[in-house]
């Protein structure tokens, strides 16, 4: 059980959350294996379905990297996407699953070190939290 | 039809730091199914060895591929070239970031790097199969005009930049102030509607007494700052308070000045008007520093909330205090006041020191300035943002400094914030010299990635209406919303919050998404 691999979705926007993840990289940034990115063009466009529908897949965690809030490339795009996080939020406390699985991220281009911050604090969530409901998925 | 993959795998991005195992990856990509041909090639992004890539497709008869190599802003468009020569359409390329993703993060760690990247390899074939062909479609801009609004500074410089490109120059100027610029300058008049995209706008405009329409392919925006109308309760009170360009007018006039100087970052510190801008802190410490030198017995000082000189300005911010400048900080709690009664003492309570002070000064200058209060006006007609302090809000900065969040409209000078005039000059030629680039293009491209409402789901709640950015989702002739993909950016945002599901967004469908999810998390971790 101890060695168990988190599994953690990241959904990153093409804009600035993509680049910040190139440019951590480029850095020599470390991130952990288990960390996967899908692209969206946007934060915005992430629906409450595709982070629950991830859970449901067997991700312990999930996470949206976006633009920040005041340089978003679609201008109100990454607002939206920490909206439909919070939303996905609620719908998990109210199961009584633990809300620290879904978080939102922002980046600027610049940052290297904005994705492995967040990469770091959900294998962090993922593994203080073990798989949902503590099963062996 | 069965869809016939080709898997691209670039050599130098996967094998060069030995962690990945190359021949695993094709293994995995050619017992995929749909892969009908899996190439290794040196290096993608050059060119010369795309062609064999491309001629195994046609033999192959692929209709789309994978390419596993580095970031897709990087290798795309020459990538994606050579298959559209191909004839693999461009929006059915899809790449997998192998180096910056897997490579280069997991360095050491051979083992879940692999799989990592067999995965990443799987899910994007899996998102591969499901896409659909899109067109990009060109539409005429009626016009070559660039309309620029506000004859100042920087809409002078824009107009004369973007005439260079062949463009058409038209200045809207609120005032009757004359000027030179190249173009059609219509004196006394405003923009107060605005109606279209980037490319093809038709702007309402009130010129005199009359209102007429004006198409425009661009618009600038160079409105300038608030200069005339100096607000606040400071400025109420001090009747010949100035602000700081018109103070070094009047210090370079060589005329001393006026008993004490004190130097407000604004005439209004508790409200939410003015923004202290950066370029006003090294132009304060330029000014107090000449100030000292010409006329060392003045008494100066500098009153604000937040000192922020830029770069080696903070030596300037050390050599004002060593020469006698007293630098006052406060905060909105104890921010500074003058009683109308007393209009030559400014009382202050000192953050640093925790007491209030009275300070008796000649001059009062005010370092910063407000925003236009056009602004809004032209921010609701144009329907751009605004920043909280009423400025004129830039775009991502990856869309350029001078742009706003809109495509088609630029901004630039002291609409955006207070700025110095070189500064604002240089801003217009920018914004001039890309708005004439945009209209000489002479088509707006749209299409592609795009949203699409199956109006039988819609049920008109205008949810879509007000989220989108760029209004492309209006109310049709059926009462049911529809995309006017011109202006359509393809940022699917409107797709997550439409309570009925009823739009999507091209090759960004739910199904898409959850695929390529569903593959990630069924791989090895
Ligand atoms: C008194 C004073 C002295 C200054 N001296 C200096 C100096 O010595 N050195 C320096 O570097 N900077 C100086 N500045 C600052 C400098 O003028 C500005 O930073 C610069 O002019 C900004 O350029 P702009 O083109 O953005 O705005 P502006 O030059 O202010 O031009 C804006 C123009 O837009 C017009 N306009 C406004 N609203 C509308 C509308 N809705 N529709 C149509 N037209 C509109 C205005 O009438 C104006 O002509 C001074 C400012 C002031 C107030
Ligand atoms: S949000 Fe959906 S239901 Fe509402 S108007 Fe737009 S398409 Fe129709
Ligand atoms: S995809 Fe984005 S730009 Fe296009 S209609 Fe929807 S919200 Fe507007």
């Amino acid at each position: 059980m101890t060695d168990r691999r988190p599994k953690i979705v990241g959904f990153c926007c093409e804009k600035h959350g993509a680049d910040a993840a190139v440019l951590a990289a480029r850095s020599g940034k470390h991130i952990d294996a288990s960390v996967r990115l899908v692209q969206v063009p946007c934060t915005g466009r992430i629906d409450g379905i595709h982070l629950l529908s991830a859970l449901e897949e067997g991700a312990d965690a999930v996470f949206v990297l976006g633009c920040l809030e005041k340089n978003c490339y679609y201008d109100t795009g990454s607002i939206e996407g920490r909206k439909r996080v919070g939303y996905v939020k609620q719908v998990l406390a109210e199961a009584g699953i633990e809300k620290e699985r879904v978080e939102m991220f922002n980046a600027a281009s610049t940052n290297a070190w904005a994705f492995p911050e967040a990469a770091a604090k959900m294998v962090e969530v993922a593994k203080r939290l073990g798989p949902i409901g503590g099963g062996e998925k | 039809m069965k869809a016939m993959v080709q898997v691209v795998l670039c050599r130098c991005c996967i094998e060069v730091s030995k962690l990945l195992d190359m021949e695993r990856l094709q293994k995995v990509a050619s017992e995929s199914n749909n892969v009908v041909s899996t190439v290794a090639v040196d290096a993608v992004c050059d060119g010369r060895n795309l062609a064999p890539v491309m001629a195994e497709a046609k033999l192959k008869e692929v209709d789309r591929a994978v390419v596993l190599a580095c970031h897709k802003k990087d290798i795309s468009p020459a990538v994606v070239k050579a298959y559209r020569r191909a004839g693999v359409n461009e929006y059915l390329v899809e790449f997998v970031n192998i180096r910056e993703e897997v490579v280069l993060p997991h360095m050491g760690d051979h083992e879940s790097a692999q799989k990592k990247a067999e995965t990443k390899l799987r899910a994007a074939i899996s998102r591969a199969v499901l896409l659909s062909p899109l067109e990009k479609l060109t539409e005429q801009m009626a016009t070559r005009n660039v309309v620029i609004i506000g004859a100042g500074v920087a809409g002078q410089a824009a107009a004369s930049e973007a005439a260079r490109t062949g463009a058409h120059t038209i200045l809207l100027e609120k005032t009757g102030r004359s000027l030179k610029a190249p173009g059609v300058i219509l004196p006394h008049s405003q923009v107060v509607g605005a109606k279209g995209y980037g490319g093809n706008f038709t702007l309402r405009i009130r010129a005199g007494e009359k209102s007429e329409d004006l198409g425009a392919a661009a618009v600038v925006v160079a409105t300038g700052g608030g200069w005339t109308s100096l607000r606040g309760p400071l400025a109420k009170a001090v009747k010949d308070a100035m602000p700081l360009y018109r103070f070094y007018e009047v210090l370079l006039s060589g005329s001393p000045p006026n008993g004490p100087v004190v130097i407000v970052d604004t005439p209004d510190p508790v409200g939410k008007t003015v923004r202290v801008q950066d370029y006003a802190w090294d132009e304060t410490l330029e000014t107090v520093i000449e100030l000292k030198k010409k006329h060392p017995d003045t008494l100066v000082t500098v009153v604000f909330q937040e000192m922020r000189a830029f770069g080696l300005s903070e030596l300037a911010y050390k050599e004002a205090a060593d020469i006698g400048v007293r630098f006052v900080r406060y905060d909105r709690n104890g921010s500074p006041k003058v009683d109308p009664k007393q209009p030559n003492t400014l009382t202050v309570k000192d953050l640093s020191l925790g007491e209030v002070l009275s300070i008796r000064f000649g001059t009062l200058v005010f370092a910063s300035i407000p925003p236009n209060e056009d602004n809004k006006l032209l921010a609701d007609a144009l329907r751009i943002s605004m920043t909280a302090d009423g400025g004129t809000r830039r775009g991502s900065i990856q869309r350029w400094p001078v742009t706003t969040p809109k495509p088609g409209v630029f901004v630039c000078g002291s609409a955006l914030f207070p700025k110095s005039k070189a500064e604002a000059k240089v801003e217009g030629q920018a914004a001039g010299a890309m708005a004439g680039a945009f209209v000489m293009r002479g088509v707006v491209e749209y299409g592609g990635v795009v949203a699409e409402v199956t109006q039988d789901k819609c049920s008109a709640c205008l949810t879509c209406v007000r989220t989108c950015p760029y209004e492309a989702p209006f109310i049709g002739t059926a009462s049911k919303a529809e995309i006017r993909i011109q202006a359509c950016q393809g940022c699917g945002m409107c797709v997550g919050i439409c309570p009925s599901k009823a739009i999507e967004l091209r090759n960004y469908t739910d199904e898409q998404i959850m695929t390529e999810t569903r593959t990630l998390l069924g791989g090895d971790f």
